[in-house]
């Protein structure tokens, strides 16, 4: 039988990470209560380009990267729609790319909500007026959060991500 | 010209043939620049083709346009490729200086020479394809047919490239009699886009995206597998195109900076750069040395973030995060002194016309230089970590081989053909910015595999870091944005120009046509452009589940191909 105790003495396996952000670990931790309240535990996220420059999808891929490591928050990034709760699109909606935006978010089982992040996916941004571009995410989706930004620093959409959550447990 | 083949000859019978503008009087064992040379190459090959001398009109910086008719077209082209001459871009012009019609830019450099030819073929709304003598010219000229409706009538293809079946027929944007607005889209397309078809017994396919399982751009791959090793790869991108170069149709240069930095977000500096070196070119704007080391220290800093990113990516593609974190810290790291410097963590609205427009002071360029002291040791040790994994040299090592014969032929730059053996790098061989009088060091491996590509970079991200520490120790105080007198960045003067950076992909091309102070046309071919076709050549072979490692490794842009 193993001491429960060894649990919390003994020492970490990772290495230890010189940086800490207060602001980011009190978001964080606030974060991770309203998720394990609001949305059982675990809040899953499928993301989508729907016609991006990229520098937004960077930002997104480093909320992965140590310096903020979300899914100790509860949140996690999963390669299928079928398995997310929220569609995070990035990018204006390009005529090429609409039949996948909508396909990508019919297979999401519901509830199932919709994040807009950066300029372009919020209204279409320096793309507005292209004949290639439908315009925002809202042109096609029913879009609950928006989070502006060129890009939007991954701290920033972290608080949008936190402000979705705090809607939804307001409205529950 | 009055000079003719046999005149020349006859003066030099003993010494190489010399024509033009370019006659060295004297011996004949003049050293001569590799500009001298190209030129002579390419006045030769006019003279022997057509029996006269062409109509070269000298543009800045090595670029020459040379307008040609077309039975001297069709006799060039053959000649150019046993020439080694490589084909760099093509594109098209509507109207080019109030002559009604198009004009096709075939745009030719070759190795060893900092010359860039353009020759200029008018054609109207039919004619024919140079894609059997240089395939690569299959996507541009789908891009052509798209964009202006021009049909290449002997073409091996003909599917639609950017138009995707959304797109109604008989739709091409860049004619000038469409005014960007929204179109009618088609609702339910009644044929699908037509895919290669490949037969034989226990072949299939395997159709991937454009939706993929991670964080990253649209794209389709369609496999064709027999078992698990890979048979055949078609790639069909364009899924992200905005309509870059309409949007810039009749904007102001200044305007168009914010475009040319969404081409694609991590080369935002370099195609910020081009795009205002073209501009630069044309409105004959020197750009004061403090600008200059600036911008490079900013293009220099984009290559190391970029680089870093494919580091981790290749590790995290074989399932090995333990080597993978140190890269992700170091890389944040670098993206925090980006927004310390610039305010932007992609270094967006920095460059401009003229120069740069924040300053930087000297106490933000000595903290950089001081992380750079902590980054160089971690990112050492990192690497040397890796090179110790047995099992990552044996994922990494053979896999994905990029042979070199297909580098000059569909024009394969940056990194990924550097690994492959070639030498090839805008920064040195058609130096801009600050890279004339501060060289970096090539970084140059033989292999063409993942591993040579993972050294390669690896390389890089330490060369730009010295070069950033050498720029920063001989920086001198002074403007950062150049004091026009004769016009301001507003009054543009008429005319075209070509510029080239090296981005961290590889060479991108801008070509900036400004009318009346507005712009005409924008084009840009960035090095994903090119690189893409290289994917399809390098997996075969491979199994499937190497294909995520291979496509890493090359770390292509999406939305800088799409645009």
């Amino acid at each position: 039988m193993v001491n429960p105790l060894t649990y919390v003495f003994r020492p970490k396996v990772t290495e230890k990470f010189e940086f800490s952000d207060s602001e980011l670990e009190s978001l964080g931790s606030k974060l991770r209560t309203k998720v394990n309240r609001v949305f059982g535990h675990s809040l899953a996220i499928r993301e989508l380009d729907s016609g991006s420059d990229n520098s937004t999808e960077i930002e997104v891929s480093n909320l992965g990267a140590p310096h903020y490591d979300v899914e100790r928050f509860g949140i996690s990034f999963v390669a299928s729609p079928r398995h997310a709760d929220v569609l995070l699109v990035t990018g204006a909606v390009t005529l090429n790319m609409a039949e996948a935006v909508l396909k990508t978010y019919e297979a999401m089982p519901f509830p199932k909500f919709v994040v807009a992040v950066g300029d372009d996916a919020c209204d279409g941004g320096i793309y507005k007026g292209s004949y290639a571009v439908l315009g925002g995410v809202d042109k096609i989706l029913p879009v609950n959060i928006k989070i502006p930004g060129n890009p939007p620093s991954p701290k920033e959409i972290l608080r949008g991500i936190f402000a979705l959550v705090k809607n939804k447990e307001n409205e529950n | 010209m009055s000079s003719n083949k046999d005149t020349v000859s006859s003066l030099m019978p003993a010494g190489p043939k010399l024509r033009g503008n370019y006659q060295i009087s004297g011996n004949s064992a003049v050293l001569e620049t590799p500009s001298v040379l190209a030129t002579r190459h390419a006045t030769d090959l006019m003279i022997d083709i057509a029996g006269k001398e062409p109509q070269i009109e000298k543009g800045k910086n090595n670029e020459f346009y040379i307008p040609l008719a077309e039975e001297e077209f069709l006799k060039t082209v053959p000649a150019l490729s046993e020439k080694g001459f490589i084909l760099t871009s093509l594109f098209c012009v509507q109207d080019l200086e109030g002559k009604p019609g198009f004009t096709l830019f075939y745009i030719f450099r070759m190795n060893s020479s900092t010359d860039v030819f353009a020759f200029m073929r008018h054609v109207r709304k039919e004619t024919t394809s140079i894609a059997t003598v240089f395939p690569s010219a299959c996507w541009y000229e789908r891009e052509i047919r798209d964009g202006f409706g021009i049909e290449f009538t002997d073409a091996f293809d003909k599917r639609r490239l950017f138009l995707h079946e959304a797109y109604p027929e008989g739709f091409h944007p860049l004619l000038k009699s469409f005014k960007n607005r929204k179109i009618q889209t088609v609702e339910s397309p009644e044929e699908a886009y037509p895919f290669k078809q490949l037969e034989g017994d226990g072949v299939y396919q395997i159709p991937v995206g454009p939706v993929h399982a991670g964080i990253i751009e649209p794209g389709h791959f369609r496999f064709s597998v027999i078992g698990e090793p890979i048979f055949n790869l078609e790639i069909r991108l364009f899924y992200k195109h905005r309509g870059i170069e309409k949007l810039a149709e009749g904007k102001s240069p200044s305007a168009c900076i914010p475009i040319a930095e969404a081409i694609s977000g991590d080369e935002t500096v370099s195609n910020a750069v081009a795009f205002c070196t073209a501009v630069e070119k044309i409105a004959g704007i020197e750009i004061p040395e403090r600008a200059n080391y600036l911008r490079a220290i900013l293009l220099e800093l984009e290559r190391i973030y970029s680089h870093m990113g494919d580091l981790s990516g290749m590790i995290t593609d074989i399932g090995f995060p333990r080597m993978t974190t140190p890269f992700l810290i170091l890389r944040e790291n670098i993206f925090r002194q980006n927004e310390f410097l610039t305010g932007s963590r992609f270094m967006r609205g920095t460059i401009d016309i003229g120069g740069v427009k924040k300053e930087i002071s000297g106490e933000s360029l000595s903290k950089l230089d001081l992380y750079l002291k902590i980054f160089v040791p971690q990112f050492e040790s990192a690497i040397t970590a890796v090179y110790t994994s047995s099992s990552l040299i044996d994922r990494f090592s053979t896999t994905g081989v990029l042979k070199k014969k297909l580098i000059a032929p569909l024009n394969l730059t940056g990194p990924i053909a550097r690994a492959a053996g070639a030498t090839y790098d805008v920064r040195l061989d058609h130096p801009y910015c600050i890279y004339k009088d501060m060289p970096p060091e090539r970084a140059i491996k033989m292999a063409g595999d993942v591993l040579s590509r993972f050294e390669v970079k690896a390389a890089e991200v330490l060369n730009s870091a010295s070069l950033i520490k050498k720029l920063i120790a001989s920086i001198l105080e002074g403007a950062i944005i150049s004091e026009t007198t004769e016009f301001s960045i507003s009054n543009i003067p008429d005319g075209y120009a070509l510029s080239m950076v090296e981005a961290a992909r590889g060479q991108n091309l801008h070509w900036v046509y400004v009318r009346s102070g507005l712009i005409d046309r924008y084009k840009v071919r960035t090095a994903s452009f090119c690189n893409w076709q290289a994917i399809e050549h390098a997996v075969l072979g491979n199994i499937v589940p190497d294909f995520p490692l291979i496509n890493k490794s090359f770390n292509l842009s999406y939305a800088g191909t799409d645009l």
